[in-house]
């Protein structure tokens, strides 16, 4: 046994992290923590690293008791971890962003020439390949983070924490990435991988623990268990049902056929085709990350597409500018209310008005009418139980749940054809969810077309009259109200496939 | 106009060029460390009323040497600090240091003494050393060239390769070059950055105060209301130009004395002495907005 972690526990303010988590790590072992997001596998790992300390529990390494103040305490007893965003000098050589800090030098100076030699060496002793007089802004991501892993390897670090480390790779990235894992294991040393993708925990570990709400809830063997099992202890979570009346579905108000979009060489959509009808809320359930911000980007404007089509009533908006498509009949609550929703700086009164500025009654020939667009914010505020001061209060001094719901008003009283949802009660108390849920079922039960996008499984599942789910740019399964299955859910959601009868 | 005088206009174009340079290698290190230093200007002022002061008083000139650097020092320190650990917005920060400086210096010297005009100090070893090269000095052209330049002149230049050495082969300027590209990587390997940023500025503040000695106890020995006139703006202007890199500071600072020389030279011409007096900023505005239009299309040509 390399490191044992013993009953830690970590809250942040009233949010348990991680709640009395117990586990260990042996040597030359490739060990996997999966969990949805939120399920407090990071905490853990940033404890490891000494980024966070734990409010409880201990640490020990190699039958040593130990306590990490910063991440080079960690460093120093042997841990190294590649992060998800990579901490490289761009402007600088791979072998001087490895040699960084422990530099090879002759009195004051540096000594390049056996700096990139002795990086040479270690890339040739662990196989992975690099250029050492390559500069980064040149590497791919690929080899940044082969040259993370070796700023590791260099530093002599025993045990090697891998964050998500497949999240930002293309396919043939991850398999050189497995690969490495499976080498460096060879090689003695000791290997975390935090990730939520099961194909890969398949594929590279020995050993598996599940966290689920701050809880390590299983351990396994990767011998002894498979995809469907660690996906149900994942996702594995109890559905509030809400009782929805079926509506029969007429026509079709928001459509996208073959969308695509590359992003950096990385094709991010692939080919997405969906449709969301009057009188239907339609969810997509889908691991973040896997192409759901991009494809509602996509969808109203804020993104262009390489391929397809985007159909709102009918009429192809493909590429339009945001206003056309919102003319068009669609509204939208973005996914981050302070980056895309609203202006945190504004006053609730020109937050309300936001997208309506140059219609009537609120404006006239380029002139604003304040008593007009007051008596407008004020309806807003009453009619959606906003608890704020004044409209003109700023919408920053309001609590998350109370920005959100005048975010929710405004895109509502537009009474467009179709409304786009995205995260829409993330972060915010159950009274303000449960007024916004309310909301968006009166808004289908009126006719409208909704498309919800969630990470939050059970929103979608007690909404929505359709679910489609996506994974890695693909719709990878469709579910009707009447036939949703959990645990087929959770595993397509991580990419399996699931037999239709 | 005989070989002699372009001789003396090369000698002009060298004392002009030195407390630019000066000025341009401390705003050098700054910019490589990312502590945005407007701040230079106002104290390349007070190192030179400071310089002067000492001098005018004591008459040791080693000391009044160490004093104005010590005072570009404490300035740099002060800028450095608001702006690494006390988050001040590094332009409100650099423009008080500014204002400050020209207020300050213009009420000591009327308080000290009694004048707004110009205070001389005159008689043996008024100012820096003149240094005689000795082979050279007894070449005619190159005598010429060379003549009437202080140590500090030199050592300008010298400073060039000097800084040029300690930013791209030493430990030292390898981790501060680091830290100016990715703070946060720098720290996540345990570096302490605010401590290297401000250690960094502070002493290359003391280049300013070596431009200040210049400027009052180089080739003249007095002391006027705003002396450094813009110098150091030109000398940021300067630094722009070449990234942070000592050579090109070196390089972009010989074209800014090169404007200065010329301002002077064509002084007793026809042209109007407030055009001529234009030269170095329009010069300065003019290779910003080349410099600027050429980083842009490489900017489009790599995103390309």
């Amino acid at each position: 046994m390399i490191f044992e972690m013993k009953d830690i526990v970590k809250t942040y303010g009233p949010v348990v992290a991680n709640n009395n988590v117990s586990l260990h790590l042996n040597r030359g072992e490739i060990l996997a923590i999966v969990g949805e997001n939120g399920a407090g596998k990071s905490t853990i790992m940033k404890i490891l690293y000494g980024l966070v300390r734990p409010d409880s529990g201990e640490i020990y390494v190699n039958g040593k008791k130990m306590r990490f103040r910063t991440p080079s305490d960690a460093m120093a007893a042997g841990i190294g971890m590649v992060q998800q965003h990579f901490m490289l000098f761009e402007e600088m050589t791979v072998a001087e962003n490895i040699v960084f800090k422990n530099e090879i030098h002759r009195g004051p100076f540096m000594d390049m020439n056996k700096t990139v030699e002795t990086v040479r060496a270690l890339s040739d002793k662990y196989q992975l390949k690099i250029d050492p007089t390559a500069r980064i802004s040149e590497c791919p991501v690929g080899l940044r983070q082969r040259v993370e892993i070796l700023k590791i390897l260099y530093q002599n670090a025993e045990i090697i924490i891998f964050d998500e480390p497949s999240a930002v790779l293309t396919p043939l990235e991850v398999d050189a990435l497995l690969e490495t894992m499976r080498q460096l294991a060879a090689a003695g040393k000791s290997i975390v991988v935090i990730t939520h993708k099961l194909q890969e925990v398949m594929a590279v570990s020995d050993r598996v623990y599940v966290m689920r709400q701050g809880e390590v809830v299983a351990e396994r063997k990767t011998a002894d268990t498979n995809i469907e099992e660690l996906a149900f202890l994942m996702v594995g979570r109890q559905i509030v049902n809400r009782v929805i009346q079926p509506v029969h579905a007429e026509k079709t108000l928001l459509e996208t056929k073959d969308l695509r979009l590359t992003e950096d060489g990385r094709e991010v959509l692939k080919g997405i085709d969906i449709h969301v009808d009057a009188g239907e809320i339609v969810g997509i359930a889908g691991v973040s990350g896997n192409g759901q911000s991009e494809l509602i980007n996509c969808i109203t404007g804020l993104t262009p597409v390489t391929g397809g089509q985007v159909l709102v009533q009918g009429q192809d908006v493909t590429n339009r500018s945001v206003r056309a498509i919102r003319d068009a009949g669609l509204a939208h609550i973005p996914e981050d209310r302070y980056v895309w929703g609203s202006a945190p700086e504004g006053t609730l009164e020109e937050n309300a008005l936001m997208g309506r500025q140059d219609s009537e009654p609120f404006s006239r020939r380029g002139l604003t009418n304040h008593g007009r667009i007051r008596e407008y914010a004020r309806k807003l505020i009453a009619d959606f139980a906003v608890k704020a001061s004044s409209p003109t209060q700023k919408m920053r001094e309001l609590s998350g749940g109370n920005a959100q719901k005048l975010i929710v008003a405004r895109e509502m009283s537009l009474d467009t054809p179709v409304l786009i949802c995205c995260e829409p009660t993330r972060g915010i108390d159950i009274g303000a969810m449960e007024a916004i849920h309310d909301r968006m079922v009166k808004k289908r039960d009126s006719g409208a077309a909704v498309l919800l996008v969630s990470s939050e499984l059970t929103e979608i599942m007690s909404l929505s009259d359709r679910i489609y789910v996506i994974y890695e740019g693909r719709i990878n399964g469709e579910f009707k109200r009447d036939s949703m299955d959990d645990k087929a859910l959770g595993l397509l959601m991580v990419g399996g496939a699931v037999n239709h009868e | 106009m005989g070989i002699e005088y372009l001789a003396s206009v090369f000698n002009t174009i060298l004392r002009q060029t030195a407390p630019i340079l000066l000025v341009a290698l401390c705003a050098g290190v700054c910019s490589k460390v990312k502590v945005f230093n407007i701040a230079l200007e106002g104290t390349l002022l007070t190192s030179a009323f400071f310089a002067f002061l000492t001098q005018y008083f004591l008459r040791n000139i080693l000391l009044s040497v160490l004093v104005a650097m010590g005072v570009a020092m404490l300035l740099t320190f002060i800028m450095s600090f608001f702006i690494v650990k006390l988050n001040g917005q590094p332009m409100i920060v650099g423009m008080a240091i500014n204002t400050f400086s020209l207020g300050f210096t213009t009420f000591m010297l009327s308080m000290i003494f009694d004048t707004k005009g110009t205070v001389t100090i005159t008689g043996e070893n008024a100012g820096l050393p003149k240094i005689a090269l000795p082979v050279i000095k007894d070449i005619p052209v190159l005598s010429t060239m060379f003549t009437n330049l202080t140590a500090i002149d030199y050592a300008a230049f010298l400073l060039a390769i000097v800084m040029y050495i300690i930013m791209y082969k030493t430990v030292i300027g390898f981790r501060l070059r680091a830290i100016g590209i990715n703070q946060s990587a720098a720290s996540s390997l345990g570096i302490n950055v605010a401590r290297n940023q401000i250690i960094a500025t502070t002493l290359s503040g003391a280049m300013i105060g070596l431009a200040g000695c210049l400027l009052s106890l180089g080739s003249v020995t007095l002391f006027i209301q705003n002396i450094s006139s813009a110098r150091g703006y030109v000398a940021l202007a300067a630094n722009n130009l070449c990234q942070g890199h000592p050579i090109g500071a070196l390089l972009s600072s010989l074209l800014f004395g090169f404007t200065q020389a010329l301002a002077r030279v064509l002084q007793n011409t026809a042209i109007k002495q407030q055009l001529l007096e234009c030269i170095p900023y329009i010069a300065t505005i003019a290779a910003m907005a080349v410099y600027n239009a050429i980083a842009r299309r490489r900017a489009k040509a790599a995103k390309l």
